[in-house]
């Protein structure tokens, strides 16, 4: 495999002139077609052993993957989707049914998830307040889905969900990501909405999908100007 | 053309692309006879030369001939060649470690015509170190021709210095050692091989073309324990005269740089001044080999004063010459002061111990002599091999061992660096492969910047700030003019995270306000040297890079670890 300059020059995470000055001091391989300079991969593996030099093969990978891990608010919640009327008389009711009206998730992840979740509440409530909670599990269910789900779930009856300020909670968000970072990006997002109280006051209408993605697209509209 | 390109890249041939090693064993061949036809070239000439103006020497003006020859020397290099004066070593040495080698194409002949102008007509200097040079520059413009690296150029610069020694001295191992000691500096297997072709290659060319002849053969020394433990009062001796050689050639160096008369008329009174200790001592003309040759074979009619006399008066008339602007090296000078030096300790030993049987005077002029050659290179191992070979004698290694470590030891103390390295240590331009200073050295600034921070203006608030901060994954934050784009100053996280949580400073305080002025900056051009002693004195981090009042980058130690490491690895691993 032939490489260019500027590819070795990443290959060995160096700087141009540097790779450059080698190449005028003998000190890395290369192979010249008259005045053309090209290197060899397997060579300058080799080299590269030899002179005890680490190639960041890694590095070109990883910035593949990081732009996926940027989901909308909006996406996640359309993905969760919204249920109204959930059934429940304490915390750990509540999430049994919760987590059996999901849709996406299959029979031996549910369970996973509910014991999750309890562990969770069992650590601290994810009752942030004014009515709202958050229950997620402490650790990404990476391979139990391929997208971040956020599902809104609007209770019959209010329950006490032992809230930082002992409001009884009357809907919840349910929040499963793929990985720490996207759950801490969703998290973020969603806390942005939950602190304007006209959309508490609009939550406590009860809306449908259709209604509640429009006034988050209007969030994510205000918030990216 | 395009026929004819591939001859010119030798490195593309199918042969020498499985390993470069043959190309430098070849073309280190080549390199190695070319310099000993220059050596021989010089020999010749010198011989014709002095047979020339045999007959000239005895008339009364004949004081005027070392300055004729000084002068013109001068001349011939600062008008024509364009070149500074000196015996060009610590030139070919510079060349290796600044620029990869790289030499002139007019310094393979330059120093040949100017010093044999100086030492044909009587000036106190050898014929070495301008066969050095020349050779030198022989092996930089072959690789330069065959468009080779820095590296195998500089294998190629130390090809033709060992060929040269060895062609002038008929004595491979001395050249070999010479060039791998003195001139490049780095014992590795890569540069001794294709060296020692060389040598090998600039030995046969004299020895087809001159015969094998030895120097100075003589019959054979037997030295007893008493002569080597009688050894070790030479090695003092020939150490204080290395350093006093040392000092008096800088002084007269100096000296000469303060008279305001032309560089030509500098040499012409200095030779002129040699051709005045010439009328009383004719021996310190020259080279001076003849007279070696007398000592060596025991025949040297002259006693403790003479001898010493002359080994003073060789000094004066060798930094005369050198110092005041003729071409020359050293080499012949020190051998010269050396053998005087061991006939004196001869003398001096027979007379305080009448009974004791010693060794022939000889053996002590060949301890002399190696003596002298270590202490002023420092290099023992080039001296030993040396007087090893052109002596054409094994049975006083002994002494010549002891007396090599002691001189070099001894002159180290007094000269911290040798001779041809005293100008580039005290400018820090020595710089030998693998040690800090050359690692820093090949490492740029450019190279190292970290262009992640952003910049910001000294009008924006705390609160954009904040927005600010959110993007950036660094702690520094350089602040400029909106509308020229002049760095103003620094902003750092740790000094400005109190106020990053009160609300009521957010739309109050201006950056301008919160960024530190005085701030340590680094310009691109600068030694990463001094950057790194600044960082250390002060305790930073990392610091600015500002160009022209403009901000390119920080410049930080995790980096310069980073690619330090990288350097030595690949400069130490070969």
């Amino acid at each position: 495999m032939r490489l260019s300059l500027q590819e070795t020059a990443k290959l060995l995470d160096l700087p141009m002139g540097m790779v450059e000055r080698w190449i005028r001091q003998g000190r890395i391989p290369i192979n010249k077609i008259g005045e053309d300079c090209y290197f060899k991969k397997a060579v300058l593996e080799k080299w590269a052993l030899t002179h005890n030099l680490s190639l960041s093969k890694m590095r070109a990978d990883q910035q593949e993957t990081e732009p996926i891990t940027t989901v909308s608010l909006r996406s996640a919640m359309d993905f969760g989707g919204v249920s109204h009327q959930i059934q429940g008389k304490n915390i750990k009711e509540v999430l049994e049914a919760v987590v059996s009206r999901n849709t996406f998730l299959h029979e031996t992840n549910k369970k996973l998830l509910l014991e999750r979740l309890i562990e969770r509440e069992n650590l601290t409530s994810t009752g942030i307040g004014n009515g709202v909670a958050i229950p997620h599990p402490r650790v990404p269910l990476q391979e139990a889905i391929q997208q971040p789900a956020i599902s809104t779930c609007f209770l019959e009856k209010p329950i006490d969900f032992q809230a930082m300020d002992g409001k009884p909670v009357f809907v919840l968000f349910l929040l499963i990501s793929t990985s720490m970072k996207t759950h801490l990006h969703l998290l973020s997002g969603l806390s942005l909405c939950l602190r304007n109280s006209s959309f508490i006051t609009f939550l406590h209408s009860r809306p449908d999908q259709n209604s509640l993605m429009e006034r988050i697209a209007m969030f994510e509209h205000a918030d990216s100007l | 053309m395009k026929k004819f390109r591939p001859w010119r890249y030798p490195s593309e041939w199918a042969l020498f692309r499985i390993d470069d090693r043959l190309l430098l064993i070849v073309i280190g061949a080549v390199v190695g006879i070319c310099s000993g036809f220059a050596a021989l070239l010089l020999n010749r000439s010198l011989t014709a030369i002095l047979e020339m103006l045999h007959d000239w020497r005895h008339y009364w003006w004949a004081f005027l001939l070392p300055a004729t020859g000084a002068a013109f020397s001068s001349l011939f290099l600062d008008k024509i060649v364009k070149e500074e004066a000196g015996h060009g070593v610590p030139e070919v040495i510079f060349s290796v470690f600044r620029h990869g080698g790289l030499l002139r194409l007019r310094s393979s002949f330059s120093r040949l015509i100017s010093s044999w102008l100086t030492i044909g007509s009587g000036g106190s200097a050898g014929p070495e170190a301008p066969v050095v040079m020349s050779g030198a520059a022989i092996g930089s413009n072959i690789a330069r021709f065959f468009a080779l690296n820095e590296r195998q150029r500089i294998t190629l610069v130390g090809c033709g210095a060992a060929g040269a020694i060895s062609s002038i001295f008929n004595a491979p191992i001395a050249g070999m050692v010479f060039s791998i000691e003195v001139i490049i500096g780095e014992w590795s297997a890569v540069n001794i091989i294709p060296i020692a072709i060389a040598s090998v290659a600039g030995t046969e060319i004299s020895r087809t073309l001159q015969g094998n002849q030895i120097a100075f053969s003589h019959r054979q020394f037997n030295p007893g324990t008493i002569d080597i433990v009688a050894s070790i009062g030479i090695a003092v001796i020939a150490a204080v005269l290395s350093v006093v050689l040392t000092r008096l050639l800088r002084r007269m160096h100096t000296i000469s740089g303060k008279t305001r008369m032309p560089l030509w008329l500098r040499a012409a009174v200095g030779g002129c001044a040699v051709g005045i200790i010439g009328i009383f001592f004719p021996d310190v003309l020259g080279e001076g080999y003849h007279s070696i040759r007398m000592i060596i074979e025991g025949v040297y009619p002259g006693g403790i004063a003479v001898a010493s006399f002359l080994m003073l008066s060789k000094i004066l008339a060798t930094s005369l010459t050198i110092g005041w602007g003729g071409s020359g090296g050293i080499f012949a000078p020190c051998l010269v002061i050396g053998s005087f030096a061991g006939v004196a300790w001869h003398r001096i030993l027979v007379f305080l111990w009448p009974t004791v049987t010693w060794v022939n005077e000889g053996c002590f002029a060949l301890i002399g002599m190696a003596g002298m050659i270590s202490g002023i290179l420092q290099a023992p191992l080039t001296a030993i091999f040396l007087i090893v070979e052109i002596t054409g004698s094994y049975e006083e290694i002994l002494p010549l061992i002891l007396v090599s470590t002691i001189s070099t030891t001894f002159c180290h103390y007094f000269e911290p660096a040798s001779f041809y390295l005293r100008d580039l240590v005290e400018n820090r331009q020595l710089l030998r492969p693998g040690t800090d200073g050359r690692v820093l050295a090949d490492l740029s600034v450019g190279d190292l910047l970290e262009k992640d921070c952003i910049v910001v203006g000294q009008q924006m608030l705390l609160r954009d700030f904040i927005e600010v901060i959110k993007k950036s994954h660094r702690n520094h934050f350089p602040v400029e003019e909106e509308e020229t784009g002049k760095f103003l100053g620094m902003i750092q996280m740790d000094h400005i995270r109190p106020y990053l949580f009160d609300t009521v400073m957010y739309d109050t305080v201006l950056l301008e306000q919160i960024m530190e002025v005085d701030v340590v900056k680094a310009c691109p051009d600068d030694n990463l040297n001094d950057i790194l002693r600044e960082m250390d004195t002060l305790n930073l981090f990392s610091i600015p890079v500002v160009d022209s009042g403009r901000f390119v980058g920080m410049i930080s130690k995790a980096t310069i670890l980073d690619q330090y490491r990288k350097e030595l690895l690949v400069q130490t691993t070969l």
